[in-house]
């Protein structure tokens, strides 16, 4: 098994992984021929799990893969060790990144190359260890099948919703999230002592599957059925869904939310070359995504 | 523009005339000083409000030896509804004791709440780490906490609802268009011990700037038990003392007019309080412009904070029943 690539996008790179730091110590890479995927699974039953994917051509150039199985390479590996190691190759002339043995162990190597003030060159190598997954474990690492979204949101401003869901996760170990498809979004959560529903309003309706780009580019205004302004509602534990919006640092523009009644809540974060989150002229500019399955609480 | 209720109401596909009318309506262009006014008795769980046509009085008290009230005008709302028919229905007018401490035959509807919720909820829109109940009030400076009440700019509003007992007490928020509906259980008003202070002649009273009274506090010993406080018509004016098991403190004050408005000492008295329930008052306190200090003949302890407002002022007072103890006074408190 082969992997050796530059690096030209370091900063992406950086801020994808910086993207999923909160959510667990360990994640799993996936590298194949054409994409990168990250994959976070908190826990296999009731947790959140994030499902990433990134074309190698918006991060790498030089790209060589090789391996027994479709060219695929699964490795585990530290979070926290692989953003240290991308942090010091921010602003670097030239990164490497290949898969390597150091003292009989696997690791990613990533070899930092930079010029010191007087002209000579540095090199400097971070080693982030990673555990090789067999075929066979990976196949029982698989994206969550869930039916067609019952209705598809962008979310209102993740500032106005940190805040909120904030004050709110200290009222209840779950919470309500509905959408209607006319363009209101509710978030509920009660106990004992109190009640608390949140309304936001005047939000873009999707009609058609995200996850087929060519449907976000011709997008059909909303058509008028029958019961637009009923809610289709998932209720989650409140824990993942706090754990999805505090996510990530710099807060996207557009988050895509997709209620799947009585299975889950799915988020979609796109991520264009620049950064994170597309607005509807931007779809072209796609390089990836970040998905977020939030099952429904398991009674 | 329709009223927030009905607005909530055409979003929850509710019909807002269901049910009895409201006992008790209020709108609030500006949550923040009413979050002020709770935080400023913040320490229990529950707390008891009495509703009237002069508006809202929030009481808390711990131990049968403290009382504490807090104040809030109906005009300092931007609309103010009470159904004082209504509520002159029910059974048992509780025996109600107003801002002054005397008892009051004014029409009034009681109810308990929870504290902690009222006040999480109206911080919803505040912001994450901007703290709940408490807010944590020692030593910050009086404007930092009051927030620029006077700010408008990316206020909540709110519109309070009570239709009588067996109902919840629901408000509704709004920030930049953004509509929150709480509700918030009830429960059957429990009257808090009276410590019946204006039924004694006050025998020692001073005003002093609340900067001072703060300070004080701050350099009192925690670890001891109680605090003493005496005002005597020769110096020391005004002696707040505690001893405990890492030694004593003193503070003394002269009658200096830079801290000490209207004075008067008509009977000479040490009194004892316990420390731990004093320095409940501290939230009161620290936002908290002047502090009004009175002793009734009988050792009872008044603390009256004069709180800005809007463009005025609001009051909270805290009674403390002095401590009657077994043995002698220990000798080294007096000096």
């Amino acid at each position: 098994m082969r992997f050796r690539t530059v690096v030209s996008n370091s900063n992406l790179f950086l801020r994808v992984v910086q993207s999923i730091d909160k959510l667990s110590k360990s994640a799993i890479l996936k590298l194949t021929e054409d994409k990168l995927h990250i994959v976070v699974i908190t826990d296999v039953d009731s947790g959140l799990q994030l499902w990433t994917d990134v074309l190698n051509d918006a991060l790498f150039s030089e790209y060589r893969i090789d391996s027994a199985h479709g060219n695929e390479i699964y490795l585990e590996f530290s979070i926290d060790n692989l953003q240290r190691a991308l942090k010091s190759a921010q602003g670097a002339l030239h990164i490497t990144l290949k898969l390597t043995k150091k003292q009989q162990l696997p690791v990613l190597s990533l070899i930092i190359k930079n010029q010191s003030s007087t002209g000579r060159e540095l090199t400097l190598t971070q080693d982030v260890p990673v555990r090789v997954l067999t075929p066979l474990q990976m196949e029982n690492i698989r994206e969550p099948m869930v039916p067609d979204g019952h209705v598809h949101i962008m979310m209102p401003p993740m500032n106005s919703i940190r805040s909120v869901a904030d004050r709110m996760k200290t009222m209840g170990d779950r919470v309500a999230v509905g959408a209607n498809n006319c363009g209101e979004m509710r978030i509920r959560v009660a106990n004992d002592l109190v009640d608390i529903t949140t309304y936001f309003k005047g939000l873009e309706n999707l009609n058609d599957d995200p996850t087929q780009s060519q449907a976000l580019t011709g997008r059909r205004p909303n058509d008028s059925r029958s019961d637009t302004k009923r809610f289709f509602t998932a209720v989650v534990d409140m824990k993942n869904f706090i754990k999805f919006l505090q996510s990530y640092h710099v807060a996207p523009k557009n988050v895509i939310c997709c209620i799947i009644e009585n299975h889950a809540l799915v988020f979609y974060v796109y991520i264009g070359s620049t950064g994170f989150g597309a607005g509807s002229g931007m779809i072209n500019d796609n390089c990836g995504s970040l998905t977020y399955f939030i099952p429904i609480r398991q009674v | 523009m329709a009223s927030l209720t009905s607005r909530v109401a055409t979003a929850a596909n509710v019909n807002e005339d269901d049910g009895p009318p409201a006992l008790f309506k209020a709108k609030l262009n500006n949550v923040r000083p009413l979050v002020n006014m709770l935080r400023a008795v913040g320490f229990r769980t529950r707390v008891l409000c009495t509703i009237s046509e002069t508006g809202l009085v929030f009481t808390v008290d711990e131990a049968q030896a403290m009382v504490a009230q807090s104040f809030f005008r109906s005009s300092l709302f931007s609309s103010f509804f009470f159904d004082a028919s209504a509520a002159a229905a029910e059974d048992d007018q509780p025996e109600y004791v107003s801002e002054e401490g005397d008892s009051n035959n004014e029409i009034v509807t009681q109810v308990t709440l929870p504290l902690d919720k009222l006040i999480e909820c109206l911080t919803l829109f505040y912001g994450p780490g901007s703290g709940g109940s408490s807010g944590s009030a020692h030593g910050i400076s009086t404007s930092t906490l009051l927030g620029a009440a006077n700010d408008l700019r990316g206020a909540t509003t709110a519109e309070l609802e009570y239709k009588g007992p067996g109902s919840d007490f629901e408000l509704m928020l709004e920030e930049n268009g953004i509509i929150s509906a709480c509700r918030l259980a009830t429960f059957e008003p429990e009257p808090a011990v009276n410590l019946e202070f204006s039924r004694y002649p006050v025998v020692q009273q001073l005003i002093m700037r609340s900067d001072w009274l703060r300070d004080a506090f701050n350099e009192l010993d925690p670890t001891s038990d109680a605090v003493s406080i005496s005002i005597s018509a020769t110096e020391p004016y005004f002696r707040i003392a505690t001893i405990g098991d890492n030694g004593s403190t003193e503070m003394t004050y002269a009658r200096d007019e830079r801290i000490v408005d209207a004075y008067f000492c008509n009977e000479e008295m040490e009194n004892r309080y316990k420390l731990s329930l004093v320095l409940r008052c501290r939230s009161a306190l620290a936002m908290s412009d002047k502090s009004k200090v009175r002793v009734n003949q009988r050792g009872f302890l008044c603390l009256q904070f004069m709180i800005p407002t809007n463009t005025d002022v609001s009051f909270v007072n805290y009674i403390f029943a002095p401590l009657v103890s077994a043995d002698d006074e220990p000798a080294d408190l007096q000096t």
